[in-house]
């Protein structure tokens, strides 16, 4: 309402005098600034003071890159100024600052190919490789066995032997390396279109899977990355995951709720030694390629999660690449008995507009979706925008997924700035960060702060998108309560320790 | 949130109710069939012919949304459009309009090569290198300063031994794509000074009188050809010369545009002739702005009927500001319309995207470009309300780098949430495209809905007419002729099933 009456204020009379004229552009440019994400918070005094610093920093950056642009980090590929970038005085601010929750990451990429390579360093490791059917290049298969593994290949061949026989082991570690990120110096050569990177992405999984789900490693894992998004600022995470099933040295194996139960004793013990960190939960988050008798499946093993790991389950997803996979419509029925479950469903996760993959948006919302995963396409759909506003369903922005998953070149042109400008429900996260090698939330963060809003969005805007991220949680209301009072008690920390002569 | 809902509210969405299972299709297709009824053109009513009409080109439209879809295929211009069946409908659709076109780029460049064989006598040409071209028509050597010397570009051609290939290696000068490999890292303000070199090849060719009236002919054919009857031109007037070295003041462009184009409408009566939107360079002083809003107005007094309006133009990135003119608008504000550009940058936040701020409150007619407006909230319900239209050149957005996928042009949400919308092409033959075709083909295959048919290319065609600077009178004559067009080319669509 309250833009309307400045605007017709503005144009009651034409334009008189110059100072007139500034008064009236100034009014504008405060109506639009009190829609935005944040627009509305006020900053205290301390808070002024350290968003002059930002700011500085900000306008310092930017407005060196509109006079050379060809030096503007967020109009490239991530992979060319990932490590760049981590220089600049704004990601260093944004690295210390609290920012709650990350709400949408998936399990298998919550750390990065560093990691990685160092459990191959394990006993009882065997890899071998094949020929990639769709790409170029050898297909790295792993596993953990007391014996030659059996399926997939017959080349099996324990890692640490074949290190050791290696005439250059950094040379070997180096290739090896290489099956556990996406990165590489040249994407726009590698990834031409967004099917390359996403058959690339795709393998990285069925490479990183086997590795991680070894029942020894798979508990260490996630509790080494918790530490690791704690150490970003973070206090809670939600994870996507396709509940894989754990297995022995022997090869046998566990149910899916044994890995469920993994996750909450791996979290206990996690909170145990970190009691400032506010928890995790899990969305059960199968694959979107199956027909309808898997999907009974996934919602029964769904309601035991929800029966008997409540307190670490908060509801229910479909994942993989959205133009390929089965739309939600094909769902629909099965979905709708299923409404004692909370969604948290994929949706617009694509540049078509008009196509079945555009209309999963349609049937996240009318399935009552908790929030959007992505919802890249949703400034094409006014209507389902209110809907969003008006059911206050958060978005689950992923930027720099969107951008190395090949939905958009340039992050100006990423519908997040309409977002953040109208002041829409939005969180931030880091979708697969360790196959891209991001941090948790830090480098999201930073893009969202230069990249994908106005030059003119301040502190109001991360303290926003921080307190977002804890609003629009699976949080229950007593809890999300005491998480949020936790990271105002860390803002207030961040505040008042800044030094602006440290950056 | 309030203000969101109120940026929006023009969208009438049904009630919070419960969705029972055996709603949820009818739910799901109120929402759907709602969101194509509020979006551009969603609520003109077709007559039977143009519903069979539409069924052909939505067949054809489906057909190749889909097919991408499923391969997957990025986009692309330029000759894979004319394989395509809805392109090829689409050229001969009646457009209405151009409403946004550069006067440099108004001539494809075959043509342009051919107008390099005119007066081959006079054409000298200053070329010291493969990237660097000058012409100069004269009856003598002439004495511009060149690193080398000035040679009749007739001499250069026979000297090659193959006509055919100079000509080839002479198009690079003339058009924009084809001018360098593309180069990922080529910031924006590269791409630009390409551009604007491009600009200076083909100005120089067509400063000379009798050139530019032959070309003036045949860019007004072309418009024709692509059933485009009314154009808008953005042009500083140039000060054309004669083969002695004689100059015209500028105002004599003006009247020779005149003439040519009534010569034109006696061949070509249904033809609604042009406008100038005079312009001035962004990056000039105040004094040049003055001296170029002058002009406006001698053309405003002298020759009204060919009179719409003032604009800068020039890169917005590296321009001045629109408030840096604030005293030369003010002053001109009560006898001049503003045509300006207005957010053609992926900027947020900065000086040239704050010009769309400074375009509305000048009470600018139209915006060019506006690429930037929905990032502005604020600015989207005024330009709604106030229904100010924006000038939306896609091939030239996607070209000139500010977008690389067309799917990710705000034009879609602009069409989306029915937003005032005519469709241009800038500077058709730099980018090699048609004055309007390809921009029409482009919106409607990548940048629109799949499922948005042919009351949204209707609509553009209309919204080109009724957002023109054409007084009422000339609006209802040219929406006459448009109707009767129209129904000839549905007529023939559906007689001739392709």
């Amino acid at each position: 309402m309250r833009l309307l009456i400045v605007l017709s204020i503005i144009f009651a009379h034409g334009a008189c005098d110059i100072a007139d004229y500034y008064a009236k552009r100034a009014k504008l440019a405060e109506a639009e600034n009190l829609l935005t994400v944040g627009g509305n918070y006020p900053l205290d005094h301390k808070e002024t003071i350290v968003n002059r610093c930002l700011m500085q920093h900000k306008y310092r950056e930017l407005d060196y890159a509109f006079d050379n642009p060809q030096y503007f980090n967020c109009s490239h590929h991530f992979f060319v100024y990932k490590n760049k970038m981590r220089e600049s005085k704004v990601y260093k601010i944004i690295k210390n600052m609290p920012k709650g929750a990350a709400l949408h990451v998936h399990d298998m990429a919550l750390l990065g190919p560093d990691y990685v390579m160092n459990l191959t360093y394990m006993d009882n490791l065997y890899f071998c490789f094949k020929p990639d059917p769709v790409l170029s290049g050898n297909h790295l298969f792993l596993q953990f066995a007391n014996q030659l593994p059996n399926k997939t290949c017959d080349t099996w061949q324990l890692i640490s032997d074949a290190r050791r026989d290696a005439k250059n082991v950094t040379e070997f570690d180096f290739n090896l390396r290489k099956h556990f990120t996406l990165v590489v110096d040249d994407p726009d050569t590698a990834y031409p279109a967004i099917t390359d990177t996403w058959d690339a992405f795709m393998n990285y999984f069925t490479t990183i899977i086997p590795l991680v789900t070894y029942r020894p490693v798979w508990e260490q894992y996630f509790y080494d990355a918790l530490k690791k998004y704690r150490e970003d600022n973070l206090m809670y995470i939600e994870v996507r995951s396709v509940l894989p099933n754990l297995y022995e040295l022997d090869g046998s194996t566990y149910d899916q709720i044994v890995t469920a139960k993994s996750y909450k004793k791996v979290l206990s013990r996690f909170i145990k030694d970190y009691p400032d960190f506010e928890g995790a939960k899990i969305i059960f988050a199968p694959s979107r390629y199956v027909g309808n008798a898997e999907l009974d499946a996934y919602i029964e093993t769904a309601r035991s999660l929800k029966n008997q790991v409540p307190e670490i389950f908060a509801g229910f997803d479909l994942v993989g690449q959205e133009d390929k996979g089965k739309p939600l419509i094909d769902f629909v029925p099965k979905l709708l008995q299923a409404n004692d479950l909370n969604f948290f469903f994929h949706a617009g996760e694509t540049d078509w507009y008009g196509t079945q993959t555009d209309g999963n948006l349609y049937d996240a919302i009318l399935l009552g979706t908790k929030r959007i995963g992505h919802a890249y396409a949703l400034t094409k759909h006014p209507l389902l925008m209110k809907e969003v506003v008006e059911k206050d369903i958060g978005l689950e922005i992923n930027l720099i997924s969107n951008s190395v998953l090949s939905l958009v070149k340039d992050l100006r042109n990423h519908p997040l700035n309409t977002y953040v400008a109208n002041g829409m429900p939005v969180v931030l996260s880091s979708d697969d960060p360790g196959a891209w090698e991001a941090e948790p939330a830090s480098d999201d963060f930073y893009v969202a702060f230069v990249g994908a809003s106005s030059r003119l969005s301040d502190l109001s805007l991360l303290k926003a998108l921080g307190e977002n991220s804890l609003k629009y949680s699976a949080l229950e209301p007593t809890r999300k309560a005491a998480a949020l009072r936790k990271l105002n008690f860390q803002w207030k920390r961040f505040i008042d320790n800044f030094d602006c002569s440290k950056y | 949130m309030n203000a969101y809902t109120i940026a929006f509210a023009f969208c009438l969405f049904g009630t919070n109710a419960r969705f029972l299972p055996e709603d949820y299709n009818k739910q799901r297709n109120v929402i759907i069939n709602e969101e194509i009824l509020q979006s551009l053109g969603g609520r003109l009513a077709l007559d039977e012919d143009e519903l069979a009409a539409n069924e052909i080109i939505m067949k054809w439209k489906r057909e190749e949304v889909d097919k991408k879809f499923r391969d997957k295929q990025p986009e692309e211009l330029g000759d894979r459009a004319e394989k395509s069946k809805v392109y090829q409908i689409i050229r001969k659709m009646p457009k209405g309009a151009a409403l946004h076109i550069h006067s440099s780029y108004m001539l494809d460049v075959n043509s342009m090569i051919a107008l390099t064989h005119e007066h081959e006598d006079n054409l000298y040409a200053c070329y010291p290198n493969d990237n660097d071209l000058k012409f100069q028509f004269s009856n003598t050597v002439p004495t511009e300063p060149c690193p080398v010397n000035w040679v009749l570009l007739s001499e250069l051609r026979n000297k090659s031994g193959n006509t055919e290939a100079f000509d080839e290696e002479l198009k690079r000068h003339f058009c924009f794509t084809a001018v360098a490999k593309k180069d990922p890292y080529e910031s924006i303000n590269d791409v630009w000074k390409r551009f604007e070199k491009v600009h200076k090849v083909i100005k120089s060719l067509i400063t000379f009188r009798p050139v530019r009236e032959k070309f003036f002919y045949k860019a007004l054919e072309k418009l024709y050809d692509d059933n485009v009857m009314y154009v808008e031109i953005r042009s500083g007037l140039n000060s054309l010369y004669e083969l002695d070295g004689s100059v015209h003041e500028r105002m004599y462009m003006a009247r020779l545009y005149k003439n040519i184009t009534d010569q034109f409408i006696e061949t070509h009566p249904d033809f609604m002739g042009f406008k100038f939107i005079l312009t001035a360079y962004r990056a000039a002083s105040n004094e040049k702005v003055r001296e170029a809003i002058d002009l406006a107005r001698d053309l405003k007094r002298e020759i009204p009927e060919i009179f719409a309006g003032f604009d800068l133009v020039g890169q917005e990135d590296l321009g001045r500001p629109l408030t840096d003119f604030l005293p030369e608008f003010a002053a001109a504000t009560n006898e001049i319309d503003f045509y300006f550009h207005g957010g053609e940058t992926n900027w947020f936040g900065t000086s040239s995207d704050e010009n769309l701020v400074d375009a509305i409150l000048l009470g600018t007619k139209r915006i060019g470009h506006g690429y930037a407006l929905l990032k502005h909230p604020g600015l989207m319900s005024i330009v709604k309300q106030r229904d100010i239209p924006i000038e939306v050149n896609v091939v030239s957005n996607s070209v000139l780098s500010l977008v690389h996928d067309v799917r990710n042009h705000p034009l879609a949400s602009y069409l989306a949430l029915d937003m005032p919308v005519v469709l241009s092409s800038d500077d058709p033959s730099a980018f090699r495209t048609d004055p309007l075709s390809h921009d029409f083909y482009l919106a409607f295959v990548s940048v629109a809905s799949r499922h948005y048919d042919l009351r949204l290319l209707k609509t553009l065609a209309l919204n080109s007419i009724k957002y023109s600077a054409l007084d009422d009178k000339s609006k209802d004559k040219m929406n006459t002729v448009f109707n009767e067009n129209w129904s000839r080319f549905i007529k023939k669509m559906i007689t001739t099933c392709d």
